[in-house]
């Protein structure tokens, strides 16, 4: 039976490698994903272990907070000179050095900052020899205040060379350097993509506004002593809460996992779309195989007469796909080469450079890749042999044999329908269920791929009124080829509705992330308008803090009146979980910021003193909070506070979070000296864009990183943000699309070769090739419509769903009807292009093989 | 009934594959079918009647001699003008229907219309349906028409865009006796009453004893062409010559 399956696939070769194609697609997006992060994580493993070789113990600060991927700053508090002089006394002790690593600015030769990607940028300070892992390719580590390091990543992107002039700021003012060295990481260009700028010591404490503080401590361990006895001993005279002790190798171990588990949402985030690719690519198998099973079904019969049994018959279907499984999953493994500089190559140009060098093939990736695609692949292709299996041996002798209907067929109707209820159970369960976070996110997952199938399953019930509508106005244009459109596109309505349902999926999809996003955008513009009433913000250009003497400079500008900072962290409440906590100045915010108040009143956020809190109606709901209530807070930097509950607000700008406090407070207790970004009012009479205008020359000439906007310019900045972020989605999502394409093109080659005989008959009784290309070309444009239409309607509704829980929070939900109808139409322009090839075949067909045609 | 020639072969040659395993399925066939006639054209397998039909109706090419469509010399056509001539000037019946499955019976009919883009003149329509006897059986799709019937609405769609011939291959071949012979009439019919120009493939001495005159081949030459007489002289003739 292998070898008929063998014989099956030489047979149909085209269509077997269009069906593979939807394997191929899958997989490559699974082996790109793995190849990708793998690479970056082994990229980040190497960074650290050089960054810490010749480090036998590393002495940090605890954190309590992990870093997330918010705006909040959790920076403990910083080593003081305390620490290091323990350490030194620690018997075993060869060497203790203090050194620092803090985000700063990194200006290029036109005094934008260096880096804009996105990937951080850093100021750091000599070590001793021993300690350090940068290794100099040019000049030599600087030595006088005046000097600088730079990694030669940074130096070769800025075009820097030793003797140039390179402009750096950490908390306060830019300050200027002169270029006297240039070093690579080890044998890496750079600190994983990041820049650094190297200083003498206390170059460095100036700049980040320290004293006499570190952010490590590296020891050296004595002859003798291993890193295991020396981190234990220094273990023991530290106090554990103030500083975690590792050697070397786990520092570098804890540093990368670090950055891994930053990272792992971009795997997550790219086998979101592997899945509904190979899912996609499912839905296409399993619908060509059940296109070729029909047509192959006096070949079934045949084989039973001739004494096949129904296993055999059944392993000659499951054969077939097994091997194209396996063939599509293997060059998806090798398309997974390509696949993942592509995918690097799309997050550079959105903004986001990844490092990288070589490329890291593990074991799991491909005994997953070719899993995954070879499974996928059997199960898709099931249904569609268990099919084949019950032709009866009469089907070869009968005139007009077709596949005889199964015992379930009856109940395909309520079982599609059960299905796709299922499917939309599953998804209210997970939107508004107790599930949380990922649970929540997969329940909503998994029952938007049920609703998938129970609608592919039903959508057989509408082709025909779709084809109807989508196709008179088709008809009334190209007269006789649109009516056979019409008529062929709803000839056979579930292989219609399982070929547009591909399309469906992806155009759903694109239309829920369309709309999502679309509200999220309204929501910005929304909030901004809601709760701003200052006309100036002031942020960074790389999402780095406003450092705080840039708000006196701003509060100088003439025009400028009232100026507010705003700042992020967070802290553990006792009994109340991790609220996010803002920092507000209270006698200026009420001037720049509008916010509702359940309890209280603009006048309670004014009277806001260190001691009082206020906090927002979500979390006091959440947390049960009342005003009067004391809580007991703990910040990032260990401080433990107690605040009085002086109000509750409800925020539709969303811009204070669970817990406001003054920013004095934040500033000492939480380590966060800059602001998340400022906020400014323009004094009356002033010509906004005039103070704008005025306002970004001063600050920029002190702090070149920082922008000032109106609020339209930061709304549309918001909205460029949102759309970056689309654009990678629209990219992903575009392989799902393909995959549909694919499917279109097999489905109208397959029932071309069905139909060679009508096609002979037209050719003949004069229908022209034109005529015929257009009639294929419609019908793919039908098909197409119907899934868009779908799609269009599911995607709206999943968006719709998903947003109502988001409402409360200020979500604005927003049907942008413009770019749905484009969507549309794109879909009919798929269509056009997905015929394009089965079309020029059906025309060429030779009539008279045609008519001859069995 | 005029003598003027709607379709002429002269000298046609039709040579299949090349060197030694070349086959000449039409060794010089020079014919000439007059306007208004009904014309069988018999022999056994393998004599080059299909290929004659195929060269004559313009759905193959020649590789030797000229034919003419209503003056029309078929060689100097490219495919978009042969196409165009299929569809104005040929009509066509095949052994099996061919029918649309999808379109209904009166839509087949019409369908020749429709591709050239031109107006259905209703009273022909009506006419030809008449003739065919389907009246009320235009409104069903070909599966639900028995063999006869679908055979009859095949007749009418070769009628209905008043072609200069209509090329009838083996269009008894698949029906039973009762079925051919109404088929068989109605040709018949079209040529008598319409002054239809009718040229029918066969090998069915019954079938072609209705035409007027028989064209009988053999290794791809005309070995008999005369009157046809009635379906015993045929089945003669056909032993004699053939």
């Amino acid at each position: 039976m292998f070898a008929l399956s063998l014989r099956g696939i030489a047979t149909r070769k085209l269509r077997t490698a269009l069906t593979a194609f939807a394997v191929v697609l899958g997989v490559a997006l699974v082996s790109g994903t793995y190849l990708l992060t793998d690479t970056i994580n082994h990229a980040f493993d190497e960074v650290f272990q050089t960054a810490n070789r010749g480090v036998d113990v590393v002495v940090t600060p605890s954190r309590l907070f992990d870093q997330g991927n918010d705006n909040a700053s959790v920076t403990p508090n910083p080593l003081p000179a305390s620490v290091l002089d323990q350490v030194r006394r620690v018997p075993g002790v060869a060497l203790a050095a203090g050194s620092v690593f803090l985000p700063g600015q990194i200006y290029d030769k036109d005094d934008d900052p260096l880096i804009t990607s996105g990937a951080p940028m850093f100021i750091s300070d000599t070590t001793p020899r021993r300690f350090d892992p940068l290794v100099y390719v040019e000049g030599h580590p600087p030595q006088a205040a005046n000097e600088v390091a730079l990694d030669k990543f940074s130096a070769d992107k800025a075009g820097y060379e030793l003797g140039d002039t390179v402009p750096i700021s950490g908390e306060g003012p830019q300050e200027r350097f002169r270029l006297v060295g240039i070093a690579k990481f080890g044998d890496a260009n750079s600190l994983g993509g990041a820049a650094i700028a190297v200083v003498l010591p206390p170059v460095a404490q100036r700049l980040l506004d320290l004293h006499d503080e570190f952010t490590t401590i590296q020891v050296a361990a004595a002859p003798g002593t291993s890193p295991n006895e020396l981190a234990a001993a220094i273990r023991a005279v530290l106090p554990a809460r103030a500083a975690t002790v590792r050697t070397g190798e786990q520092q570098a171990k804890s540093d990368s996992q670090d950055i891994k588990d930053n990272l792992s949402f971009l795997r997550t985030f790219l086998f979101v779309f592997a899945g509904i690719a190979l899912f996609v690519g499912g839905f296409l198998i399993a619908n060509t195989f059940s296109i070729t099973v029909a047509q192959r079904v006096r070949e079934f019969a045949l084989l039973r007469i001739i004494g096949a049994n129904r296993g055999q018959v059944m392993r000659a279907v499951i054969g077939e796909a097994l091997l194209i499984g396996l063939v599509g999953s293997l060059v998806g493994l090798l398309a997974g080469f390509v696949i993942a500089p592509a995918l690097k190559g799309l997050f550079k140009a959105l903004g986001a450079d990844l490092p990288s060098s070589g490329i890291v093939l593990e074991t799991r990736t491909i005994v997953v890749s070719l899993l995954i695609g070879t499974i996928i692949t059997l199960v898709s292709a099931l249904m569609p042999a268990l099919r084949a299996t019950r032709v009866p041996p009469m089907a070869a002798l009968q005139e007009a044999a077709s596949l005889p209907r199964g015992r379930t067929a009856r109940w395909r109707t309520p079982l599609a329908a059960a299905v796709a209820l299922l499917g939309a159970a599953l998804v209210l369960l997970g939107l508004f269920g107790s599930a949380s976070g990922g649970d929540a996110a997969a329940l909503v997952g998994a029952g938007a791929a049920v609703i998938f199938i129970g609608v592919g399953l039903l959508a057989s019930h509408i082709v025909k009124p779709l084809s109807l509508a989508v196709g008179l106005p088709v008809e009334r244009l190209r007269g006789v080829s649109g009516r056979l459109a019409r008529e062929n596109a709803s000839r056979n309505p579930r292989r219609t509705a399982s070929t547009s349902a591909a399309l469906m999926i992806g155009v759903a999809f694109v239309a829920f992330v369309t709309i999502f996003a679309a509200g999220l955008k309204a929501s910005i513009a929304d909030a901004v308008n809601v709760g701003l009433k200052g006309q100036l913000i002031v942020q960074s250009s790389n999402f780095q803090p406003v450092p705080a003497a840039a708000s006196r400079t701003l509060d100088e500008v003439p025009g400028v009146g009232t100026v507010s900072g705003i700042r992020f962290s967070k802290a553990i409440v006792a009994g109340k979980g991790r609220p996010t906590v803002t920092g507000v100045d209270p006698t200026t915010i009420d001037d720049v910021f509008k916010v509702d108040w359940t309890e209280g009143s603009p006048a309670t956020l004014i009277a806001l003193a260190p001691g009082e809190a206020v906090v927002s109606k979500d979390w006091a709901d959440g947390h049960d909070v009342r005003v009067g209530q004391q809580l007991a807070l703990t910040s990032p930097t260990e401080a433990r506070l107690t605040a009085t509950v002086t109000g509750i607000y409800d925020d539709k700008a969303n811009l204070l979070a669970d817990v406001t406090l003054p920013n004095a407070v934040v500033i000492r207790d939480f380590n966060v000296p800059g602001s998340a970004f400022l906020m400014a009012t323009t004094t009356p009479g002033e010509d906004v864009s005039t103070v704008r205008d005025r306002a970004e020359r001063s600050v920029r000439a002190r702090y070149p990183a920082l922008k000032v906007q109106t609020e339209d310019e930061f709304v549309s900045d918001q909205k460029n943000q949102i759309n970056r972020l689309l654009a990678l989605v629209y990219v992903l999502l575009a392989l799902t699309l393909l995959i549909a394409l694919f499917g279109i093109l097999n489905t109208l080659f397959l029932t071309i070769h069905e139909r060679t005989r009508e096609l002979g008959m037209l050719r003949a009784i004069g229908t022209s090739r034109k005529q015929v290309k257009q009639m294929v070309r419609w019908e793919a444009v039908i098909t197409a419509q119907i899934g868009a239409v779908l799609g269009v309607v599911l995607g709206a509704i999943f968006a719709v769903l998903v947003t109502i829980p988001l409402e409360s929070e200020g979500f604005t939900i927003s049907i942008p009807i413009g770019q749905l109808i484009v969507l549309l139409v794109l879909a009919g322009l798929f269509g056009v292009v997905a015929a394009i090839w089965p079309a020029r075949r059906a025309a060429r067909l030779d009539v008279l093989q045609a008519l001859a045609y069995e | 009934m005029t003598a003027t020639p709607i379709v002429t072969a002269v000298d046609l040659r039709r040579r299949f594959g090349e060197g030694e395993a070349a086959v000449d399925a039409l060794d010089g066939v020079t014919l000439e079918l007059p306007a208004g006639a009904f014309t069988a054209i018999m022999g056994p397998s393998g004599s080059g009647k299909s290929t004659l039909m195929h060269c004559l109706a313009g759905l193959d090419k020649p590789t030797g001699g000229i034919v003419t469509i209503d003056g029309i010399e078929l060689g100097t056509l490219d495919d978009k003008k042969l196409t165009e001539l299929r569809r104005d000037k040929v009509g066509f019946i095949f052994q099996s229907f061919n029918l649309l499955p999808v379109l209904t019976a009166q839509e087949n009919i019409e369908l020749p219309l429709k591709i050239a883009g031109r107006d259905v003149d209703g009273a022909w329509r009506d006419q030809i349906v008449q003739t065919v006897h389907l009246g009320d059986r235009l409104t069903h799709h070909p599966a639900e028409l028995s063999g006869g019937q679908q055979q009859r609405v095949a007749v009418a769609r070769a009628l209905i865009s008043k072609p200069a011939v209509v090329f009838a291959d083996e269009p008894t071949g698949n029906l039973d006796s009762q079925s051919s012979s109404e088929v068989l009439r109605l040709l018949r019919q079209s040529v008598d009453e319409l002054g239809q120009t009718v040229v029918m493939v066969t090998h069915d001495a019954n079938a072609a004893a209705i035409a007027d005159r028989v064209v009988v081949l053999a290794d791809g030459k005309i070995v008999h062409d005369g009157a046809a007489g009635s379906a015993d002289e045929v089945h003669d003739l056909l032993r004699t010559v053939a």
